[in-house]
């Protein structure tokens, strides 16, 4: 086994497969400073990890939020794709990378006053985390249920999660699907808003906030360089300061942005006439969306825009935001919290390391055909004009893309932040430069590496550090 | 603005005296009537002695009405001309409000001055009672008092003229009400930069509300929302009352002009000149610190000035839902018992709300705000001269800011100020002013700090907004400015103000103002 992750995610993976809940009592699952799960909390724990409530009798909420992955999707049993796979066969493709549910409770309801904020899913459009939590149940790509009636017909028939159900909500409750499907999410809720292996706050960071180990020079220059505002800047969208959501930093304000991340031919959706890459199958559609006439291709996930739209049971949630152009293509900002072993990254998993990830940042618009650029060179006016750095987008034949943001339709390149470092390079009228150098880079990802759950300050080599944390720390070493 | 306690004036206008005269003939007259049942014999020569009487007693009352005329013209005059209610302070010269900067230290002669002969009790606005109320005696609004006083401006930054602005800056009203020759009420409300909504850069604030109640002739006990007693222009912030179109930096970036607490305190004077006052108040507030600006917190003088970036600037409470779980402690000396001269000097220190830090962090110890200032003026002849020095210091930050590393804005635990001034009164034509003056200041809003070596200051040019193309550069938190300028008055209390300041390091700060100033 290979596990790359902390200790506590391990211990909960072993928790969790020596699960039995038979009486509810018994066992206690939490620590001398754990509180006792709630009944609800016990409920929803079954019900996140039972794979009988799915039509495919594959998969659960733990399926694709994986405890050892930080409760993120895990691409080795998603046949190598940055989206899960689902549906009643099991051969059906998502359309976006699942986000890690650690942490996840902390996150405010969704509000627009000052800007998008809050609300559940990387586009906000559910109310809560409860709402949340129902969705996946019915969606034809994931679950694959078709109404709550067959999602409570499949729970009845899975004794010891049924009884922990029943326990909690009672028999009655299963009388009426909808109620009943409604206290499902209630219960996965409760587990993920309960369980302290949702938001154990034991990373190494942590511990040096609390005076209980050091970081090391590098890990401290990253740091740095994440707050410096004119160097990495990361802090001002994840911040590394306390809010008002919780008394630790969470590295995120919820808000949303669009950054113009690349497309990702590897989601079989982005690429027209896909069919599985498992059964060759036809792959579950969602609901078309509107896109510009002079769009380059026929497909875009727009995030706020669509193509999901909130669901009409949920009656608290966000209005749908199709229409507000100016949305299109703005996601949530997620937490870096256990980024390192959260790969791939952003809501299309279009980069598999975290080096890629802040590279591309500081060099996003560098010899790009961008609006910062002075002098674009049109589509298909003399070749292809990425040559050295800024080849992250790229065409579905692998070559340089004409466009540079290149997952969101021309028209709607105005919405894509330029005006912030670290996007914006920090000197004008004297060229352009990359916000932080290759070792500074190296740095950052450094600093990164230490928001991964699990450290033990009494015994820091036992500290299971992310493969690519490990190949950072090498690379520092080796230039030195 | 500082509204002294006006408790013990009395004085009854001339106009009431004339009044009771008044009230006295007819009552004489109404006697007269009265004497008709005398007999025949004698009536005739008892009505001549009464016509005569009568005569005399009309032309007393022609003489009495045309004199009790006089005295309302000649009142009315005078409010017109100087209103009463409030008394011009030289500018930087404080009128008394807390008991540190009575009237014999104002400068008697620096073409600045007062009138001559002020009350002890300067600063007693125009009462409803001295206009509305005058005819027609007692009222409910007999014990109030309203005031008000307000600036505009123009900056204009001589290196980047694009951001030259103008403003309203601050409209002021003031009401108060006497209870009782011993108690006192007083407060102000201030629109700042004209609209104030939610979406609108405006601020509405409640700048003072307070209470008075004098225990005896030495000492008088304050409870409410105050001014703090510190320096020379907190308590004494209006326009008329300091030169230069902006306030000086020392007493806004280091002492937080206008830094106002809730408490009370106890204050009073001393026969020989002496002045104390001695409080208990609400303090700051560190959890409001913000490590993480990601564009600088001010690109002109004028943003330095009003964006609260400052340390205590930023974390100050003004009594809107303040934390009050620790109370800091202050004491304030003045002596003006030689004439043209004022002395003074104050300190404050307290607990401060701490930086938030994570549940598990060890307990490091208070973070302790303390703030010392000690002022000088002294106005001899024309001259008017003035200096001031502040420092504040805030304890135990250094776990605080080492888990910020990179920062460009943590939090000091040193910072002062500095500034020399003198102006000269050049010309005067009645009510015609004129006052040219040289300010020189330094300030440092952080001249040391714990767990960090210093604030991340950026060198190049850097964004200065989140809109594309916005370059510019970071402004360093410390500089030296040499201000010169004048102050013309038209009345003791409207002032146009001209001045131009040049920043050493800051150089693109520099620029030209204009100001209209008035109070009543």
């Amino acid at each position: 086994m290979n596990t790359k992750y902390g200790a506590p995610l391990a211990v909960a993976a072993s928790w969790i497969a020596a699960t039995t809940l038979a009486g509810c009592g018994g066992g206690g699952t939490g620590t001398a400073s754990t509180p006792a799960a709630s009944l609800a909390a016990v409920a929803g724990k079954a019900i996140f990890f039972d794979t009988s409530l799915s039509a495919s009798g594959q998969q659960a909420c733990g399926t694709c939020h994986v405890p050892t992955r930080a409760f993120t999707g895990d691409p080795s049993t998603d046949h190598g794709l940055p989206v899960p796979l689902g549906g009643a066969n099991m051969d059906q493709t998502g359309f976006r990378n699942a986000p890690s549910l650690m942490y996840a409770s902390f996150t405010p309801a969704f509000s627009i006053t000052d800007g998008p904020v809050g609300g559940f899913f990387r586009d906000g459009r559910s109310s809560s985390l409860d709402q949340q939590a129902q969705l996946p149940f019915l969606t034809a790509f994931e679950m694959a249920n078709g109404d709550a009636a067959e999602v409570v017909g499949r729970l009845q028939k899975s004794s010891a999660t049924l009884q922990a159900f029943i326990a909690a909500y009672g028999e009655a409750a299963l009388s009426d699907p909808k109620t009943a499907l409604n206290d499902m999410g209630l219960a996965i809720a409760a587990f993920e808003t309960e369980d302290d292996e949702f938001h154990p706050f034991s990373s190494k960071y942590d511990y040096w906030l609390e005076g209980k180990t050091p970081l090391t020079t590098q890990e401290q220059s990253g740091l740095a360089l994440f707050n410096n505002p004119t160097k990495g800047n990361c802090t001002a969208c994840h911040p590394s300061q306390r809010q008002s959501y919780s008394e630790h930093a969470l590295f995120t304000d919820f808000t949303f942005d669009n950054i113009g991340v690349p497309r990702n031919w590897a989601i079989p959706a982005n690429t027209p006439g896909a069919v599985s890459p498992i059964s060759g199958a036809p792959l579950a559609t969602i609901n078309a969306i509107d896109v510009p006439a002079d769009a380059e291709y026929a497909y875009y996930d727009l995030g706020l825009c669509g193509p999901f739209a909130p669901a009409s049971a949920d009656v608290n949630a966000r209005p749908v935001l199709s229409a507000t152009t100016s949305l299109c293509g703005i996601f949530k900002v997620p937490t870096l919290r256990n980024i390192a072993v959260t790969t791939p990254y952003f809501h299309n998993g279009v980069f598999s390391t975290l080096h890629q990830v802040v590279q591309w940042y500081v060099t996003r618009d560098i010899n790009n055909n961008t609006g910062n650029n002075p002098n674009p060179v049109t589509a298909g006016a003399g070749g292809n004009p990425y040559v050295t750095v800024g080849t992250f987008y790229t065409a579905a034949d692998g070559t340089p893309d004409l466009y540079e943001y290149n997952d969101l339709p021309t028209a709607y390149d105005a919405n894509v932040n330029v005006g912030e470092i670290p996007y914006t390079p920090p000197t004008v009228g004297g060229g352009q430069a990359p916000t932080l150098t290759a070792g500074e880079i190296d740095d950052v990802v450094a600093f990164l590496c230490t928001l991964t759950d699990g450290y033990d300050p009494n015994n820091p080599a036992a500290y299971n550090v992310p493969a690519q944390c490990a190949s950072t720390a090498a690379t520092a070493a080796a230039s030195k | 603005m500082i509204r002294n306690s006006s408790i013990r004036d009395s004085g009854a206008p001339k106009i009431l005296r004339a009044t009771l005269l008044l009230a006295s003939a007819v009552f004489a007259a109404g006697t007269v009537s009265a004497a008709d049942t005398a007999p025949k014999s004698t009536e005739q020569q008892q009505i001549d002695g009464l016509q005569q009487q009568l005569q005399a007693v009309q032309a007393q009352l022609k003489q009495l009405a045309e004199q009790n005329q006089a005295l309302l013209q000649k009142l009315q005059q005078d409010e017109q001309r100087q209103n009463p209610g409030q008394v011009a302070a030289s500018p930087g010269q404080p009128a008394p409000s807390s008991g540190l900067n009575p009237p014999a230290a104002a400068a008697p002669s620096a073409g600045m001055a007062p009138p001559t002969g002020v009350p002890a009790q300067p600063t007693t606005p125009m009462s409803a009672s001295a206009t509305g109320a005058a005819a027609g005696g007692s009222s409910a609004f007999s014990n109030v008092k309203l005031w008000g006083y307000g600036e505009l401006y123009y900056t204009r930054p001589s290196r980047e003229p694009s951001k030259a602005q103008a403003d309203l800056a601050r409209a002021v009203f003031g009401i108060g009400y006497s209870f009782d020759e011993n108690t006192e009420f007083n407060s102000e409300f201030e629109v700042e930069h004209a609209v104030s909504s939610a979406s609108d850069v405006g601020e509405f604030e409640v700048e003072q509300f307070y209470v008075d109640r004098r225990l005896n002739d030495a000492i008088t006990v304050r409870a409410g929302l105050f001014l703090m007693p510190f320096g020379l222009l907190n308590e004494h912030h209006e326009p008329t009352n300091f030169y230069g179109v902006q306030r000086n930096f020392v007493e806004t970036l280091i002492i937080p002009s206008t830094w106002r607490e809730g408490g009370f305190n106890l204050h009073g004077d001393t026969p020989i000149g002496f002045s104390w006052n001695a409080g208990i108040t609400t303090g700051f507030d560190l959890s409001k610190w913000n490590y993480a600006p990601e564009f600088p917190q001010y690109t002109t003088a004028l943003e330095l000035e009003d964006n609260g970036s400052a340390p205590l600037q930023s974390t100050h409470q003004e009594l809107a839902l303040a934390n009050a779980h620790d109370l800091s402690q202050y004491v304030a000396l003045g002596y003006y018992g030689v004439p043209g001269l004022t002395l003074g000097a104050a300190i404050s220190t307290g607990k401060a709300v701490k930086v938030p830090a994570p549940p598990n962090a060890p307990i490091l110890g208070d973070e302790r705000v303390t703030l010392w200032e000690a002022h000088a003026r002294w106005t001899p002849a024309k001259f008017d001269l003035s200096a001031l020095y502040a420092h504040g210091s805030i304890s135990n930050l250094a776990a605080a800011n080492a888990s910020n590393p990179g920062s460009p804005n943590p939090i000091p635990s040193d910072f002062y100020g500095y500034f020399a001034q003198a102006a000269y009164g050049l010309w005067e034509h009645g009510d015609y002013r004129l006052a040219p003056f040289v300010r020189w200041e330094r300030y440092n809003m952080g001249s040391r700090y714990a767990g960090t070596t210093g604030p991340v200051i950026p060198t190049g040019l850097v964004p200065l907004s989140a809109t594309p193309g916005d370059y510019g550069y970071w402004p360093q938190n410390h500089d030296r400015v040499w201000t010169v300028g004048a102050n013309f008055y038209t009345t003791p209390h409207v002032v146009l103000k001209a001045d131009y300041q040049w920043f050493q390091l800051n150089s693109d700060f520099s620029r030209f103002d204009l100001g209209l100033g008035l109070n009543f």
